[in-house]
């Protein structure tokens, strides 16, 4: 079976592998998503008692993040995670919680879309990545560089350079279908 | 602290080693038998262990509460992993039971009524009731422990497997020193025995598995 595919896992896995970039970047893309969960079913809560629970959650997903086996999906760890924490969270603030987080998620997915006449142009979806995300895919797929010459320029391995590049690439298809970067 | 430093702070630690469940389980492992053999060393195994092994039905003693123990263990392990199914290995849990109670209808039906609970007095329930648990209550806390180093999203269920593992494995280890041979005996009393370490460790465990 192929190791999932999707850019979560893909962050997660290099970041597990010990890419400080992409655990980041895993992580500021994985809190919109628990600010729609804690803000959807702790409506009664104030906004800084909201995010206090949105930074309890994101540092038990620090702290079990070695508990994910990189072979299976992210998305059902995460899941389990979140409503784990969020409902003891609310537990705490004495309410009684059911959180079904899937509804949520696609909730937040459709809000995402921003613009549905975002151009394809290649340029403008490398513009919407980061610096050295961008300068990787300039580099190997326009200029034609190898992976070991950008990753000896970058102070990085071969080997992640094509998962950072692997990585760009899924982002920018998102960026395509609209996603906001 | 706003988010986005929290973010940046957890960003710059180092990688953690993955949760390896295999050795988790050897290291239980390793704690039953020298439980076990410390018991066996102390109370002694049973005398006429070589003439029982001979006898087909009394490698049930030994080899069901085992299949037992590795298939809990195995699903202990699993429920410490956030989202991650447990599989058939909940439903396996049967099997040793059946068999078991199998065992037990066998000899109901071939032993005449007043050779079915001969066994069961004080002493003997007291020595298995109170044994079993007792050589458990030390492979039960270092399971825990160790499962406290996972994720457990359902602790009362992970607790429950690991008291079934810890006492169906002390279990193992009593069959060695027990020399009641009647299933009608074993079976219940031994069932029991674990069924008491399995609740009391679910009930005990959720305290000690928070994170």
């Amino acid at each position: 079976m192929l190791p999932p595919d999707d850019d979560w896992s893909c962050l997660m896995r290099a970041a597990l592998a010990g890419d400080a970039a992409a655990y980041g970047r895993f992580l500021r893309e994985v809190t919109p998503v628990l600010r729609g969960v804690i803000g959807a079913r702790g409506r009664g809560l104030p906004r800084d008692r909201q995010e206090d629970i949105v930074q309890e959650v994101l540092l038990a997903i620090h702290a079990k993040r070695h508990t994910w086996a990189p072979d299976l999906p992210i998305r059902p760890w995460l899941y389990a995670i979140v409503r784990h924490k969020v409902i003891d969270a609310f537990r705490a603030g004495g309410r009684a919680v059911h959180v079904q987080i899937e509804d949520v998620e696609e909730v937040l997915a459709a809000d995402m879309v921003s613009d549905p006449l975002a151009a394809r142009d290649l340029a403008i979806l490398i513009g919407q990545l980061d610096g050295r995300s961008a300068e990787i895919v300039r580099a190997v797929g326009i200029a034609d560089e190898t992976t070991e010459a950008v990753g000896a320029r970058l102070g990085m391995t071969e080997g992640a350079v094509r998962v950072a590049l692997h990585c760009a690439i899924k982002r920018m298809a998102r960026f395509a279908k609209g996603a906001r970067p | 602290m706003r988010t986005e430093d929290l973010i940046r702070h957890l960003a710059q630690e180092p990688a953690r080693p993955s949760f390896d469940g295999a050795r988790l389980a050897v290291l239980l492992l390793a704690v039953l038998v020298s439980v076990c053999a410390l018991f066996l060393l102390l109370a002694g195994v049973r005398p006429d262990l070589g003439r029982a092994l001979q006898e087909p039905i009394l490698w049930a003693k030994p080899l069901l509460p085992a299949a037992l123990c590795l298939i809990a263990l195995r699903a202990a392990v699993l429920s410490a992993r956030p989202g991650q199914p447990l599989g058939a290995w909940p439903r396996a849990l049967v099997v040793p039971a059946a068999a078991a109670a199998l065992l037990w209808l066998r000899a109901f039906a071939l032993l005449p009524p007043d050779q079915r609970f001969a066994e069961v007095g004080p002493l003997s329930l007291s020595e298995c009731l109170g044994l079993i648990p007792l050589l458990a209550l030390v492979p039960a806390a270092v399971l825990v422990a160790l499962l406290r180093q996972g994720a457990p999203v359902r602790p009362r269920l992970t607790g429950l497997l690991a008291g079934l593992a810890a006492g169906a494995g002390s279990a193992t280890g009593y069959s060695l020193f027990c020399t009641r041979d009647n299933p009608l005996f074993f079976v219940t009393w031994y069932g029991l025995a674990i069924l008491v370490v399995a609740a009391g460790t679910a009930l005990a465990a959720p305290r000690f598995l928070r994170w």
